[in-house]
């Protein structure tokens, strides 16, 4: 049981992260019916930004979120700018191509400055809280209660069972950004004209609205989201050049999940993708060995024949086989209206 | 007894006719290019001539080896094939197609694991491999047929990691880890004559890219080929005009599948080797640039993108292994900027324009 809370709270974190990026795609995808292929690459260009600020420079955590924040935005709005506004009128395919296109460029623009191998943040520039205990030591315990005991980086629940402080900062910055979004869309006035363009682009041009710079704004919102994701994937994890593909098409398949362009939807999608994917990775190998211990084919598992290693080699296909089986059986998602102009 | 006229059907006379016929639509500047082609292998000697007539200053005049300039012409050919047949998907049918290289990776490692493992010979495992691809193309199209344009794109995308996965994964049917198949034997055929030199490789490849050609070509022209290119501008339109387009559609899943399945099934006795790694979703979007390069639903376009890109890719390969291993990624960044230059300033193709 123990095993079950433990993953379950690593599930809840990944799908705080999940959700981050979602919505970066949701939102795009709402406006302009794009799939931004490239957002990924922008998440993974947030964690290097503070990677690099954090470990060259004397700048704290918090600083450095903020300020990849910033640089991601500005990054979205410069894509969208040089990118996709000149494809507007063009078929939607020829916008996913430079999408991809645009993807593949910045990752290996990142490969080739960063380098390829995967890095991460210097345990002694992070704050205190934040830090890995080594597994020699005992973790100081400052208080318990309750048989809880909050450890110098840990909240620890049972002996088994703890919460990283890190981890439970990832969940509350998801949830006050994710509230935070939720308010500025349906209550203020740019939030209004986002729903308006999403609704339909030409009336909204039509009734006086910017839409171009809506949209910029949009880019902008979701790639300072992803940023946020990309920093705390990159302390949480490692940094790589990789880590946008993959972290990105989970979250894609969060937004599909969620019904792609509904903002809620990303958010419970990529709940629901984070513990599916942890769950998954979990549960494969044991239950694999319980079946074929069932059927009597016991020996053929633990001579290897069978890989055991399948959580791990299957964690990242979980999200692309629940993407697929969600637009081939429900393709407006969980949450999604139903609509004519998608197939 | 009314009197019938017999049509002739003399094969000699046929294939007079055919000659005449090919040599009057090809002018001589296209004999040429064929015969250039041709006799591609013996003008990669002249290459080895030249550098070691200049073997002195070899250094600063970087002349590839004769081997070599085969080498990349064989890896060009596959990339060819592999572009006219992702161009039936992609081109014909309008559908975007993100994970060709699942078909490529079908075909390799069914040529590879029954040379390997069961002992196929090469002229059986080739037919063997196509019939396979197909089936995973139908098994892909089948489910897939109602969707389109993104959501196409996205599901064949991830239908191609999840293969990626299972190659990486499935230790048992693989047998052995990260998709590694090693000693694959050469093609031979009938056990009398083997393929061990690049230009036998590279006759054999360039009959196979022939004949791919020539049914691609025949296809457009074709009742089906028309069917896709209708069932491509308007779908419902086609529909309403009596093509069945699930069969249309699926047929065309099959064909551009089975052509992915025989580059395939060519490359694992070409390189012996077969890893995981080779079939990653960027070589996916490699075939994809040349296709769209050359502009999408031309042969001519197909061919001359796949020359372009391929033959950059493998010489930037080359170049780039000489550079500290982060500039390895290089070349994928150019293919990004070629994506998105292409796409804004010339959508239908750099070479051709199709209306």
């Amino acid at each position: 049981m123990d095993q079950f809370f433990q993953q379950l709270i690593n599930g809840i974190v990944l799908g705080g992260i999940y959700a981050l990026i979602a919505v970066g795609y949701t939102m795009v995808y709402g406006i302009i019916q794009l799939i931004n292929f490239a957002h990924g690459e922008i998440f993974m260009l947030g964690a290097y930004i503070a990677f690099t600020l954090v470990n060259f420079l004397p700048i704290p955590l918090w600083v450095a979120i903020i300020v990849s924040m910033l640089f991601c935005a500005g990054i979205g709005m410069l894509m969208d700018f040089v990118a996709y506004k000149p494809l507007r009128s063009a078929p939607r395919l020829s916008a996913l191509i430079t999408a991809i296109g645009v993807s593949i460029g910045l990752q290996n623009l990142v490969r080739m400055v960063w380098g390829a191998k995967p890095q991460s943040f210097t345990e002694d520039k992070l704050p205190k809280l934040f830090r890995q205990v080594p597994f020699t030591d005992e973790p100081k315990s400052y208080f318990s209660i309750f048989g809880t005991s909050f450890n110098e980086n840990a909240i620890q629940f049972s002996e088994n069972v703890s919460l990283a402080y890190l981890d439970l900062t990832i969940i509350l910055l998801a949830v006050v950004l994710m509230f935070g979004l939720n308010r500025l869309v349906s209550l203020t006035k740019i939030g209004k004209a986002m729903r308006a363009c999403a609704q339909n682009r030409v009336a909204a041009n039509l009734m006086g609205i910017k839409t171009n710079q809506v949209i910029a704004i949009t880019f902008a919102i979701g790639s300072a989201l992803g940023a946020v994701a990309g920093v705390m994937v990159g302390v949480r994890e490692n940094i790589s050049p990789i880590m946008g593909f993959h972290k990105g098409v989970a979250a894609f398949a969060a937004a599909v999940l969620g019904g792609i362009g509904n903002i809620t939807g990303a958010m419970v999608g990529g709940l629901l993708m984070g513990l599916a994917e942890v769950f998954g990775a979990g549960y494969i190998d044991p239950f694999l060995e319980f079946v074929f211990h069932t059927i009597g084919l016991g020996g053929m598992y633990d001579n290897e024949i069978i890989s055991h290693s399948y959580g791990s080699g299957y964690r990242i296909a979980i999200s692309y086989i629940v993407m697929i089986f969600v637009i081939l059986i429900r393709p407006t998602g969980l949450f999604g209206k139903s609509s004519a102009h998608r197939a | 007894m009314e009197n019938r006229v017999k049509p002739k059907t003399n094969i000699i006379l046929e294939i007079k006719n055919l000659i005449r016929k090919t040599l009057e639509r090809f002018s001589l500047t296209s004999i040429l290019i064929i015969l250039l082609i041709c006799l591609f292998p013996l003008l990669t000697y002249a290459t080895d001539g030249i550098a070691n007539l200049f073997s002195k200053w070899n250094i600063y005049l970087p002349i590839p080896s004769g081997g070599y300039i085969l080498y990349i012409s064989v890896q060009v050919c596959v990339y060819i094939l592999l572009a006219v047949g992702l161009n039936i998907v992609c081109g014909y049918t309008g559908l975007l197609d993100l994970g060709y290289v699942a078909f490529y990776l079908v075909g390799g490692y069914t040529a590879g694991l029954l040379m390997r493992h069961v002992g196929f010979p090469y002229l059986l495992v080739v037919p063997v491999a196509i019939l396979n691809g197909a089936l995973w193309g139908l098994i892909r199209g089948a489910p897939t047929l109602r969707l389109t344009g993104d959501y196409f794109a996205i599901v064949t995308f991830g239908f191609g990691e999840v293969l990626f996965r299972i190659v990486k994964n499935e230790i048992w049917l693989i047998r052995d880890i990260n998709g590694f198949v090693k000693d694959i034997p050469r093609a031979s055929f009938f056990g009398l004559f083997e393929l061990h030199q690049n230009w036998h490789h590279y006759y054999h490849i360039l009959i196979l890219t022939g004949i791919v050609i020539f049914v691609s070509h025949r296809l457009q022209h074709s009742r089906i080929g028309r069917a896709w290119i209708a069932i491509r501008e308007d779908e419902q339109a086609a529909a309403s005009m009596g093509i069945n387009i699930s069969r249309y559609k699926s047929l065309g899943f099959a064909i551009s599948a089975a052509i992915g399945a025989l580059g395939g099934a060519f490359l694992a006795q070409f390189w012996g080797n077969l890893s995981a790694k080779t079939f990653e979703f960027w070589e996916s979007i490699i075939i994809l640039c040349m296709v769209i390069l050359g502009g999408k639903g031309s042969i001519k376009g197909a061919i001359i993108g796949a020359i372009i890109i391929g033959s950059m890719s493998e010489v930037l390969r080359e170049i780039l292994l000489k550079f500290p291993p982060a500039y390895s990624g290089a070349r994928y960044l150019i293919f990004g900027i070629i994506l998105v230059l292409l796409m804004r300033f010339r959508p239908a193709g750099l070479i051709f324009k199709k209306t």
